[in-house]
């Protein structure tokens, strides 16, 4: 039936272009002056056939059940049903549906399985008023489209403008997802910080996040300093910048300057290829070959290294975004003129004195706005870190310990059974709110710089 | 009266710096340049004339091996520079472009200060021993293209916050600044405004005094301005080299005279 309803309206909107269309062009046959070309006045025409009526269907579909369940709930027998809460009377409606759906389990009582006749008829009823009305809609908007068709009207402006705010309606829908998003992030935080008082959190060196579930039960009163926590990430994510960022600006220069254009045509897709390794496979590398290997090399010299290093999570992070740094350094010298470049070699200047005194100069603020998102990133990330860091939370710097980060403690947190009423779990609530305001902020940063740079030479 | 203009042709004739035989110039399969021959005299401004996409501009960037950065490009032939070839495998095309300098049609300032503009070459070829050296060699570059008046107060300001003939003056500077003997110029007063013009080209005929100047130019009236000897480009071929007057005023071949009298380009 609902098929049926979008073939109908699919079926009207043609249509409606259709003959919109030939109205137009029998207006033009007949001598008149159009404003608008035909295309404009069918476009005008589907436009206002199909999306009322695509609203309305929607609308429909969206509110039909909760609409019938109100229904069906106020046909129930008084006695039945008096005296239920909420939840019972729930129960008592999907039993009807289920009968109704044809799968019936033991013996029912009557008054359900007449519940459940009613229910059908009531479906029925919906679909056939849904298909009227539809077609009452589409059909109306098609005959007051028809209508306009004259040679003075503007078709084209009346497209444009429904286009335009479909464009529009678009666009907002990300803003508001967006906007709803932080807004479930800050409702949650706030009401973690009605439990634990906002400079515990903030400024508190122990993250300990076990609380009791039950009253008797033995346990930590829990902490939630989360600067141990930020300090992992911090460790892990300098860790990552100290491989990605060498590696991948050396390989940027080389690429762009002095490779062979075979070489550059072999490297290229190679490292395009790395940076579509899924996270997790780069998890696997970081647990099953870089962890052991350094911890063999730790016995060897004797140093003493923990099993989940920040070395090992940081390092493969490192070469992770060798791609992303490397990309955004090539895209930077790329965008230095090449005037400048000849301008530098017309001087006598080597290759070499012209990448490290005009075009490496010239291009910085691009690439210092790339590590800047890959900063970003690396904090962001958690697949690498779930799988290659350390849960405990520790204060320390040292990279050959195992530390944890922001991203693995808010999984932690979240995984398994989790109720939603005490501070552990709306912790992780707290810790992805202070994430998100760490890299929106490094993220403005890393926009501004970049967007100086491009004033420079557009 | 006579006889001084003899002895001054007799030492103009002695006195060539650049000497190309049978230059060709390819972009992938096309032939830019086609055979090209010409003798360039030192301490004399020679004009490059022609129609755009005639190969000035490409035949200019043969000087300083320019074209060996465009990777499609291939030149055959010899080019002599005092007699040595500057395609020989001992030379290093970074000396050369240190011997032969280069201004661009566009000001490309790089985005540095004033001072470090100039600067640039003279640090990288060794030129100065100390600091004071260095500011002297700025100084005078600044100077030589008439730019220091303007610029003596701000020269840690970038390079890029100048006007545009400034830029281009600055970009003079900076080629002077390293002592070439050669300075190659394209289409150098082509992005600029009259005024600014009109200092380039003073510019160029002081410039004389000191150098081979060789420049490419759209506009006729300024070779005839400039320039002490003119050839005409046409399709890659060169079609007539001679003394500036004598082309303008004279031309022997026919496309020249067509282009001249604005027939053709």
């Amino acid at each position: 039936m609902t098929l049926f309803a979008f073939v109908l309206l699919f079926t009207a909107t043609v249509l409606a272009y259709l003959l919109n269309l030939r109205a137009a062009r029998a207006l033009r046959a007949g001598g008149a002056r159009l404003h608008s070309l035909g295309g404009f006045h069918g476009g005008f025409a589907a436009l206002v056939t199909l999306l009322p009526a695509l609203v309305f269907l929607l609308a429909w579909l969206l509110l039909k059940e909760p609409a019938i369940t109100v229904l069906l709930l106020r046909t129930l027998p008084e006695a039945e049903i008096a005296g239920l809460g909420t939840g019972e009377r729930q129960l008592i409606i999907s039993e009807i549906r289920t009968i109704a759906g044809g799968r019936i389990f033991g013996s029912p009582a009557e008054w359900k399985i007449e519940a459940a006749d009613r229910l059908l008829a009531m479906r029925r009823t919906a679909d056939y008023l849904m298909i009227a009305l539809t077609a009452l809609l589409a059909g109306g908007s098609m005959v007051i489209a028809r209508r306009r068709v004259t040679p003075d009207f503007r078709a084209r402006q009346g497209t444009e403008g429904i286009l335009h705010g479909l464009m529009a309606f678009c666009a907002t829908v990300a803003i508001f997802v967006t906007l709803g998003i932080v807004a479930s992030l800050l409702f949650e935080t706030i009401r973690f910080f009605q439990m634990v008082p906002v400079t515990d959190f903030l400024f508190g060196t122990n993250w300990e996040p076990q609380i009791p579930i039950r009253e008797d039960q033995i346990a930590a009163e829990g902490a939630f300093g989360w600067i141990p926590v930020f300090l992992g990430t911090l460790v892990i994510t300098v860790v990552a910048l100290f491989i990605a960022v060498p590696v991948g600006l050396m390989s940027a220069v080389y690429l762009h300057e002095f490779a062979s254009r075979r070489f550059r045509a072999a490297a290229k897709p190679v490292l395009e290829i790395l940076a579509g390794v899924p996270t997790v496979v780069y998890g696997f590398f970081a647990i099953l070959v870089v962890a052991p290997a350094l911890r063999a090399l730790g016995d060897m010299l004797a140093i003493p290294i923990a099993p989940n290093t920040a070395l090992a999570a940081g390092g493969v992070m490192g070469i992770m975004l060798i791609p992303f740094i490397s990309s955004f350094a090539d895209d930077a010298l790329g965008a230095v003129p090449r005037s400048l470049r000849d301008g530098a070699l017309a001087l006598g200047a080597t290759p070499a004195e012209t990448m490290t005194r005009v075009l490496f100069p010239a291009a910085i603020p691009g690439i210092v706005g790339g590590v800047l998102l890959a900063v970003s990133r690396a904090i962001g990330e958690t697949m690498i870190v779930v799988m290659a860091a350390g849960l405990m939370a520790k204060m320390t710097l040292n990279p050959l310990d195992s530390v944890t980060t922001v991203t693995v403690q808010i999984v932690t947190l979240l995984i398994g059974d989790t109720a939603f009423d005490n501070p552990k779990t709306l912790a992780a609530f707290a810790l992805g709110m202070m994430l998100f305001i760490v890299t929106l902020l490094i993220n403005i940063l890393a926009l501004r710089i970049v967007r100086r740079y491009r004033e420079i030479y557009d | 009266m006579n006889d001084m203009r003899m002895t001054e042709r007799a030492r103009l004739m002695q006195d060539i710096k650049i000497s190309a035989r049978d230059v060709n110039v390819y972009y992938g399969a096309t032939r830019a340049i086609n055979d090209v021959s010409i003798d360039i005299r030192d301490k004399t401004v020679t004009a490059f004339i022609g129609p755009s996409g005639c190969g000035k501009s490409t035949f200019l960037r043969c000087f300083n091996r320019m074209n060996d950065t465009i990777e499609s490009a291939r030149v055959t032939g010899t080019i002599e520079l005092d007699g040595r070839d500057i395609h020989a495998p001992d030379l290093d095309p970074v000396q050369l472009r240190a011997r032969v300098g280069m201004v661009f049609q566009k000001p490309n300032p790089f985005p540095k200060s004033i001072y470090d503009n100039v600067a640039y070459g003279p640090k990288i070829h060794g030129l100065a021993a100390s600091k004071a050296d260095l500011d002297d060699i700025v100084e005078r570059a600044l100077r030589r293209a008439a730019l220091w008046d303007e610029s003596k107060d701000r020269l840690t300001a970038s390079g890029t916050s100048l006007s545009g003939g400034q830029q281009q003056r600055l970009c003079i500077a900076r080629a002077i600044a390293t002592e070439p003997e050669v300075l190659l110029m394209d289409e150098p007063a082509s992005a600029l405004d009259p005024i600014a013009t009109a200092q380039i080209e003073e510019l160029i005929d002081e410039l004389k005094e000191n150098y081979c100047v060789v420049i490419v130019t759209h506009s006729m009236q300024q070779a005839a301005r400039v320039s002490q000897r003119t050839a005409f480009f046409h399709l890659g071929d060169l079609v007539e080299y001679g003394d500036t007057g004598q082309i303008f005023t004279n031309p022997k071949n026919e496309r020249t005279e067509s282009y001249i009298t604005g027939r053709i380009g």
